[in-house]
């Protein structure tokens, strides 16, 4: 096994909560069951990295296997990251049929004609989720597995989720192979970024509670409601104003649970 | 002292505005009592009009007098709600229901496949200036804003006829992809390709005969998005 394997594997692993390891190695499902039950979890992480290191070994990992362990920590461990989200267009009204493995050839194709040292990896999860790992290199250098962008893209929706490196002159080669990929036109960034890539999702899919008139009224959850003072003599002065605020909010937003705002930003 | 007397003087004002209120209380109490004799005199007045009325007509008619047994104010009210809530039940059943609003109309469509009932979408409208969608719940996938731009301002019944089939037929081929990869998961190799639309399905499987096994390898297009069968089936032999 490579060196930088090893190496890079034994990193990945030290990144994950010690409690987790073994759940997120389960998940890899790399080593054997047989194999994860000859590791003490319960040691210090320094030493299960080794531990686990010495199994891959065993079993000969090599980087397309070292990046699938690392596409499924990300998965885990989204907001460790910054997601910006991206906004595809397309002129045509063609009913989509999306091909998975089409979009990953034209994909793989593209970004691989325009720079040859990438090492791309796919993993797709129930929600139709599909997550793309790219880890860059340059024209005359290998992958640098560190310098790492990662793609979340759900099937016929124009949006994409980019969490970018530090190599943002990658990002046009990115885009352009996505909207290729996807049968779109072009794409353009939205003003829309956070550590939180299921609040994004919120947001875009329109996935948050909205609160609908219907006759079929769904059951309120509990709301604790403070008890008003009997004093007559004490009003309060903006309760109309209060009350109406709090109208407004339930109406439009509904009673369930809500995006995280991380930032607000306003622009002239 | 001071004190003394200014905290004498509170206890009083307290005193003073507790009692005030409890004659307040008693004077609303009191108007709302009247205000029921009076809704209720109304409404036995009414009925009385009703009894009259129906006695009159059963006398013009030949036979015995039967004495309709007469329904309490309560009763009638109670058989009214329940037959409106059965009325709602049925609209939305139908799949098709709205109410409307300060604004406009918030339409429910309500999916089903088979017989089961899977998920509703709403759509808010605003009919003013001129018909808009306001908010909505359809997923991104379905081409709403091409059927919108298609129907909405011309022929509502159209509009919400087309996008109830495409919800429908989405709903369908997703609960029934979700039923084969349940229903068959020793026969089937790994999980489902599918897309967001479900309408492009890709699979192994597998059939034992004896003690020979057969696999299999389907690809299923549903190419028309307001039908839940594929356009296209390609089974080979791997």
């Amino acid at each position: 096994m490579d060196e930088t394997v090893a190496e890079y594997i034994r990193r990945t692993v030290l990144k994950i909560p010690r409690d987790e390891i073994k759940t997120v190695l389960q998940k890899w499902g790399f080593l054997s069951e047989r194999q994860l039950q000859t590791i003490n979890f319960h040691q210090i992480k320094e030493n299960v990295s080794q531990d686990v290191v010495q199994l891959c070994e065993a079993n000969s990992a090599d980087i397309k296997q070292a990046a699938v362990l690392d596409i499924i920590y990300n998965h885990i461990y989204p907001n460790k990251r910054v997601w910006s989200v991206y906004q595809m267009n397309k002129t045509g009204e063609e009913t989509e049929i999306f091909d998975l493995r089409d979009f990953k050839k034209k994909f793989k194709r593209q970004l691989q004609s325009a720079l040859k040292n990438v090492t791309i990896s796919f993993r797709e999860y129930e929600d139709n989720a599909i997550w793309i790992r790219i880890a860059w290199g340059t024209p005359y250098t290998k992958p640098n597995q560190y310098k790492t962008s990662y793609v979340v893209y759900h099937s016929q929706t124009p949006y994409v989720f980019i969490s970018a490196s530090v190599l943002k002159s990658n990002l046009p080669l990115l885009c352009q192979a996505l909207v290729l990929a996807s049968n779109y036109h072009d794409i353009r960034e939205m003003e829309l970024r956070s550590h939180s890539l299921n609040s994004l999702k919120d947001i875009v899919f329109k996935r948050y509670s909205q609160n609908f008139q219907t006759y079929h009224p769904r059951p309120l959850q509990e709301r604790n409601v403070a008890p008003e003072s009997t004093d007559v003599r004490i009003v309060q002065e903006n309760r109309n104003e209060k009350e109406r605020i709090q109208r407004v909010n339930r109406e439009v937003f509904g009673d369930g649970p809500q995006p995280k705002l991380e930032f607000a930003q306003y622009k002239v | 002292g001071v004190l003394a007397h200014l905290e004498m003087l509170e206890a009083r004002a307290h005193q003073a505005a507790v009692k005030q209120e409890e004659v307040e209380q008693q004077e609303q109490k009191l108007a709302r009592l009247q205000a029921r004799v009076q809704e209720l005199r109304a409404q036995r007045d009414e009925l009385r009009a009703k009894v009259d009325l129906q006695e009159k007509e059963q006398l013009g008619k030949e036979g015995a007098v039967s004495n309709p047994a007469q329904p309490s104010a309560q009763a009638v009210l109670e058989w009214k709600i329940k037959s409106i809530k059965a009325t709602l039940q049925i609209f939305y059943l139908t799949g098709i229901s709205g109410k409307l609003t300060k604004r406009g109309v918030c339409f429910c469509i309500s999916t089903a496949y088979e017989g089961t009932y899977l998920d509703s979408y709403y759509l808010d409208l605003l009919t003013k200036p001129e018909v808009q969608i306001h908010r909505h719940s359809v997923p991104i996938f379905i081409p709403l804003e091409q059927i919108a731009r298609s129907y909405l301002q011309t022929d509502i019944r159209r509009f919400l006829s087309v996008l109830s089939e495409h919800l429908n037929a989405y709903v369908g081929r997703r609960y029934q992809a979700d039923q084969l990869q349940e229903h068959f998961s020793e026969q089937i190799e790994g999980t489902l390709q599918r897309n967001s639309l479900c309408n492009l399905l890709v699979f192994n499987y597998k059939v034992s005969n004896k003690s020979k096994t057969f696999p299999f390898k389907v690809r299923l297009l549903y190419g028309d998005l307001c039908c839940s069968l594929p356009t296209e089936v390609i089974v080979s032999c791997t």
